[in-house]
């Protein structure tokens, strides 16, 4: 034997020590019953508030998957990580959760960063990546990543257009609208889109304002919105942006009218007394229709208990809450129907099936493996998020409120 | 061209945010320009009573006047504890940057752990109250802050150049051997800046909870326009402080005001960088 | 650490270990290790290569850079920029992504290092608001424009059979090259002269360090590393945002692991590295996530309080206390001077043989005229022509005018505030004067920077002796002998150093650190720094205050056996006793004015000496 043979052995005996060491008892584990899903959220960072609500889901799913017969009989194990809002250490941990954890099953992090980078890991291994939270459609290229954020292809078309034939089906097609939008990446585009929509409709741009993703002080923005007044306000915004330009407007004694809001937290736009009558798009709210199916009634039950007893403050199960929990159920008829943990037969199944989720049937056949755009525009009533448009999703008696 | 209005109040809104930077600068401009620290936990320290006060005020109802009045003490306590940790290791500057960064990371996780990654928010008739005067309109709980930091910036400013104390932290951070050769006991007054440093902190806490929603990893939004202003009005020197800090928020409202609010960075830190380079000795 | 000389062969087995480390690192992708760790090795060597260039910058020469985000940004958008729109290969645009970094950095440190004051917090928040500025602008113009910039169709190297193994690859190779170059710089005259301008800036110049340049290279050799880093980066993440780029995130972590590690040796920022990126790695468990980010801030606390100078420092601290002290024979260059000891007990032995030395090491030309005689017949070597200087307004020189023969001891007295100390400054280049000329040999210095002063042959002592605090003695010495008129390489700098040290009696001190010399042995020092360049003429600054009669006594001597061995000296002094028995001719000083000049024993009973002395100030 060579000492160049000898050398080599000796690193990968080195490596494979190590690898044992670093995957610990889980590793030893694999041999036996569960069935591992592996996946980070960010638990700490900017991303937590949303990562949160993505843990408690997982934990919901995770006891009732187990308390029916978990997948194909053996039991399911979450091996979650905390990728601490990065992306290049989700990077990092999916490699980990492939190469060391060894789980059989992978399911996305949050937001479109961790995202892509977890995808490019899936990708070289050849992993399925179920995901929830991608919202760049265009940058999903991979064959096995599965998009359960039902947005369609072209959200930036999309959703600006059932967004104005809701208001033109109110009789309240807007003659001028003012957009603000922030520079974060899955935001932006979207507000781009939405300018081109209005546009099209030959809907007069009274403002167009970009402000950076961070931005503390909103009152010269809304000084600007002010005094443009016009019939419409797209707030392109992410997290809280929404409510500190609300609270800025409201300063001014300026209720903008119909505004709407991308991507706010919930809760604090729900909660506030400026945000009534506030619009934003969803996939599912804790009422019916949505809950009218057993297991979604179930699940908004058992979300608003947890969420109470975890301390948020926002109890309705939303988008959010369900886009993860949808994620899991597309993973689950997967295996189910394939019998099968094989990435490649799961991941091809899925792009030929329909699935029953909370969010509706889902579909994975289109261009980068999105489906149908079933994006619904929502509206803060009485201090909830009440579904408005399409009318067949709001709720008896249900109305969308214009000015 | 915009409207002498919106000018107007742009400038107003500018001023407001300069006097938040102003309030949580003052306790890291003290601490940095009379005993050399350099305290990255200042924010953590206006988040935390941030939290405290949404607790106490905004979920348990204590009295605001109450809750203020145990704040202070509180957070004073806290910056000796902090003051007499770097005396008794006798960390330098930048040692003490990382270890208030250490101390940041651990305050962030602990009001992460008490209060959940979500967000909170305060609601108090004063958020959103706002009065007019003429066109503009002036929001009450900014110009409750304005007043609050005026008040607080003064009687530091006048503390540090009128009593024996401020005399005397003054001439320890020019010489500490000469200052200690007439008596100074820099330890004491140490403790003594470093406590009430905090508590000013613990102010700008109050008006944090007030002013917006908070998460804990906002704690570094403000970190660098914050640390811009701190070094532009001059290490230890309140009314320079509140100066450079309401120049900024002037000068980023009117950005925002005139052209695109996303560049609004771009002026304030372009400033920074033309007022170090072209006259230095301004700093 | 070990010590040993600035230059000459490095011990080959320690070139022989690092290089089979790196081999073998670099062959660690062939025994197939999970791709996780290739992926965790990877970001280690990627942080190695921040914090290490980082250090090159901020650890050696002392400017706290918090702009490592732009450097590493400006990196991560060049290669993002050009494997997209310009569609280049991506290997290719990692020279170029340095290379933009370099460039930004140098023109960073050519408009900053202009200014003076700009050093410490000033300079460390510079840099911050320079990210600020970087990243408002990409994020507002076509470089981002704010949707991010995906890379995913970039086809990757294959350096190895995954994109895995090729990323830590090339990672390791960044990262071995930053160390390297962290490395030879340390013990490089670089190096030397970054340490020193950490102490001291004003005085690395005065000693002849071209101050200016030598920071630009370190910001350019920093920059340019963190830029490589960063283009390399763009290609791991491959989903390039301005606000995850530009974070405080960068700048943070590499101030971090660089003073974990031990900022002024090459291999702690490394060893920090390591420890944090480990530490981020043990926490990542979903149960544990805010114990441990609890847990790694309670870390650094201790770290900073319990191993103040990182962990590099505790292990250098630890060796030099475990070798054999004769082997540290004190004659040597550390790498920071942070480690005296005691002196072999031969040094003294050794001293007495070597003092008649110094006798040889001057020019000759100078030596032929040191008679100690009055030389006014002479021509002046050097002129000072109406000299004028004012700061904001107040005259400090109001042309001044005086000559310096070759081989005399000028005087130059006056009371407090008359200008000596501006006029010495101005000499030795220190001051720029608002007008008028310093002529050596008919050369014009006045306008030149300072270490074109030392060059030429001009040294200087201050009154209040400023060493180098974090050097030993003898790279106290031994810094003005590589950088001043002799301009020697590292080894024959330390010789040197050593006979300036025993001229002046110190060789016994030459491995202590100057702040355990008492204020007599730091004047010496001073005297010593001076004469390690063989100046032609010294600017004596009140070698002689605050030191005992018996004390003053033997640095009279002093002067004069230096006098005597062939060198002009200007000689600025407030104790009369040591004026008169000194010096060949006097010039006096008054409010910037020479009120008058001629033999010492005349000048003093000039009327308007006697009224500006006992005007003011009584000697």
């Amino acid at each position: 034997m060579s000492m160049f043979s000898i050398a080599v052995r000796g690193i990968r005996f080195i490596a494979l020590a190590c690898a044992v060491l670093a995957g610990g008892a889980a590793l030893a584990a694999t041999s036996g019953a569960p069935v591992r899903v592996g996946g980070t959220l960010a638990l700490t960072g900017p991303l937590a508030p949303t990562g949160l609500i993505h843990k408690l889901v997982g934990e919901i799913y995770l006891e009732q998957v187990n308390r029916r017969d978990g997948f194909l009989g053996r039991p399911v194990e979450w091996v979650l990580l905390d990728d601490q809002s990065k992306a290049d250490l989700a990077r990092s941990l999916y490699e980990r959760l492939v190469t060391v954890d060894r789980v059989d099953l992978l399911i996305g992090p949050y937001a479109t960063g961790g995202i892509l980078s977890a995808m490019a890991v899936a990708e070289r291994h050849g992993k399925l990546l179920v995901h929830n939270t991608l919202g760049i459609p265009k940058l999903a290229k991979y064959e096995r990543q599965i998009p359960v954020y039902s947005i369609g292809v072209v959200p930036e078309q999309t959703l600006p257009a059932t967004l104005f034939d809701a208001l033109a089906a109110n009789g309240k097609t807007p003659k001028t609208v003012a957009f603000v939008t922030s520079k974060f990446p899955s935001v932006h585009f979207m507000s781009v889109g939405a300018r081109e929509t209005a546009k099209k409709r030959g809907i007069t741009e009274a403002l167009w304002l970009e402000f950076e993703f961070g931005t503390r002080d909103f009152g010269p923005i809304a000084a600007r919105i002010r005094e443009a007044n016009a019939d419409f306000l797209w707030v392109g915004s992410i997290g809280l942006e929404g409510n500190q330009l609300l609270e800025a407007l409201k300063k001014l004694d300026y209720a903008p009218k119909n505004p709407f809001f991308l991507y706010p937290s919930p809760g604090p736009l729900a909660q506030s007394p400026d945000g009534a009558n506030a619009l934003s798009m969803t996939l599912f709210e804790d009422h019916a229709p949505f809950t009218n199916t057993p297991q979604a009634a179930e699940f908004a039950r058992v979300y608003r208990e947890r969420a109470a007893k975890a301390g948020i403050t926002y109890l309705d199960a939303d988008m959010q809450a369900a886009v993860a929990y949808a994620a899991w159920q597309t993973l689950e008829a997967a295996v189910t129907a394939t019998g099968s943990l094989d990435d490649a037969r799961l991941a091809q199944w899925l792009r030929a099936n329909r699935v029953d989720t909370l969010l509706g049937k889902l579909r994975f056949d289109g261009p980068g493996n999105y489906g149908d755009d079933l994006q619904k525009i929502k509206q803060v009533q009485s201090g909830r998020w009440i579904t408005v448009w399409p009318r067949e999703f709001a709720p008896p008696g249900a109305r969308m409120n214009l000015q | 061209m915009p409207s002498a209005t919106l000018l107007a109040q742009s400038v107003l809104s500018g001023v407001f945010s300069g006097a938040l930077y102003a309030l949580m600068g003052l306790g890291i401009s003290l601490a940095w320009g009379l005993l050399r620290v350099i305290n990255l936990a200042h924010f953590a320290f206006v988040f935390l009573a941030g939290y405290l006060v949404y607790q106490c005020i905004g979920v348990s109802g204590w009295s605001p006047t109450l809750v203020v009045l145990l704040a202070l003490p509180l957070f004073f306590v806290a910056g000796v504890a902090l003051q007499w940790l770097f005396a008794r290791f006798s960390v330098d500057e930048f040692g003490s940057l990382l270890v208030t960064f250490g101390l940041t990371i651990m305050i962030e996780s602990l009001i992460q752990w008490i209060w959940t990654a979500d967000v909170r928010r305060m609601e108090t008739p004063l958020s959103t109250w706002s009065v007019k005067l003429g066109p503009i309109y002036v929001p009450v709980a900014e110009s409750i802050l304005l007043l609050v930091t005026l008040a607080v910036v003064v009687a530091a400013w006048a503390w540090l150049r009128h009593t024996y104390v401020g005399k005397a932290l003054r001439a320890s951070a020019q010489n500490p051997v000469i200052a200690a050769a007439f008596g100074v006991s820099h330890r004491r007054l140490a403790f003594l800046l470093s406590g009430v440093a905090a508590a000013t902190g613990a102010l700008a806490g109050v008006f944090v909870a007030v002013g917006s929603p908070i998460s804990p990893s906002q704690m570094f939004g403000s970190l660098g326009v914050v640390l811009a202003a701190v070094i532009l009005g001059g290490l230890g020197n309140p009314l320079g402080l509140l100066a450079a800090s309401i120049l900024i928020g002037i000068a980023e409202a009117l950005t925002m005001a005139l052209t695109a609010p996303s560049w609004a960075p771009l002026v304030s830190f372009s400033l920074l960088i033309f007022i170090l380079v072209l006259r230095p000795d301004r700093v | 650490m070990p010590v040993r000389p600035a230059s000459g062969p490095r011990p080959p087995g320690r070139v022989v270990a690092a290089v089979a480390v790196f081999l073998a690192l670099a062959c660690l992708p062939l025994a197939q290790p999970p791709a996780f760790f290739e992926s965790f090795l990877y970001l280690v060597f990627l942080w190695v290569a921040l914090a290490t260039s980082w250090t090159i910058l901020s650890g050696y020469s002392g400017y706290f850079s918090f702009g490592h985000g732009a450097f590493f940004g400006v990196g991560v958008y060049t290669t993002a920029t050009l494997v997209t729109a310009g569609e280049m290969p991506f290997l290719a645009t990692l020279p170029l992504a340095g290379l933009a970094s370099l460039l930004l950095g140098v023109g960073i440190g050519a408009v900053v290092f202009r200014v003076r004051r700009l050093r410490g917090e000033l300079f460390a928040l510079l840099t911050l608001a320079i990210t600020f500025v970087l990243a408002t602008i990409a994020l507002n113009t076509p470089i981002d424009g704010g949707p991010g910039v995906f890379l995913s169709g970039v086809s990757m190297p294959r350096l190895y059979a995954t994109p895995a193994s090729t990323l830590y690859l090339m990672a390791l190779l960044v990262a071995a090259l930053a160390l390297a170059i962290a490395w030879q710089l340390q013990y490089s005259r670089v190096g030397r002269a970054l340490f020193a301008i950490a102490d001291d800036e004003d005085v690395a110049e005065v000693m002849g360090v071209p101050t200016f340049s030598y920071k630009l290279r370190a910001i350019g050799i920093s920059a340019g590393l963190a830029g490589v880093a960063g283009g390399m980066h763009a290609l791991f993440v491959t989903y390039v945002t301005v606000s995850e780029t530009f974070s405080i995130t960068v700048p943070l972590y590499v101030v971090l692991m660089s003073v974990m590690g031990g900022m002024r040796r090459w291999y702690g920022p490394a060893l920090g590295a390591i420890v944090v990126t480990a530490l981020t790695y043990a926490f990542v468990g979903g149960e544990w996530a805010l114990a441990g980010r609890a847990l790694i801030g309670l870390t650094l606390i201790l770290v900073i309080l319990f191993l103040p100078q990182g962990f590099a420092g505790s292990i250098g601290a630890w060796r030099a206390r475990w070798q054999p002290r004769a082997a540290r024979s004190g004659a040597q260059l550390t790498p920071h001077g942070l480690s005296p000891s005691e002196a072999p007990a031969t040094a003294q032995a050794e001293a007495a043989v070597a003092r008649p030395s110094i006798l040889s090491l001057n020019p000759p030309a100078a030596a032929a005229s040191s008679s100690g005689a009055l030389h006014a017949a002479e021509a002046p070597f050097l002129r000072c022509e109406a000299i004028h200087m004012a700061f904001k307004g107040v005259k400090a020189l109001d042309g001044v005018s005086l000559e310096v023969h070759s081989g005399e001891i000028l005087g130059l007295v006056g009371p407090n505030g008359s200008g000596k100390s501006t006029l010495v400054n101005v000499i030795s280049g220190l001051l720029q004067p608002t007008a008028g000329q310093v002529l050596l040999d008919g050369e014009d210095l006045a306008l030149l920077p300072a270490h074109r002063a030392a060059r030429a042959g001009i040294a200087r002592t201050y009154q209040i002796p400023r060493p180098f605090a974090r050097l030993s003695v003898l790279e106290n010495v031994a810094l003005p002998a590589m950088f001043g008129g002799l301009q020697l390489a590292p080894a024959a700098a330390l010789e040197r150093a050593r006979e300036a040290l025993d001229f002046v009696g110190l060789l016994d001190r030459a491995a202590d650190l100057p702040a355990t010399l008492n204020l007599h042995q730091r004047k010496f020092l001073e005297l010593a720094r001076a004469l390690a360049i063989r100046p032609r003429v010294v600017l004596l600054d009140e070698v002689l205050a605050g030191l005992t009669p018996a004390e003053i006594d033997s640095a009279i001597a002093m002067v004069r056996s230096i006098r005597d061995a062939g060198t002009t000296i200007l000689f600025i002094e407030h104790n009369m006793r040591a004026v008169l028995a000194l010096t060949d001719r006097l010039v006096v000083l008054n409010q910037g004015r020479v009120i008058a000049h001629g033999r010492p024993a005349d000048v003093v009973r000039e009327p308007q000496v006697i009224e500006a002395y006992l005007g003011t100030a009584a000697c």
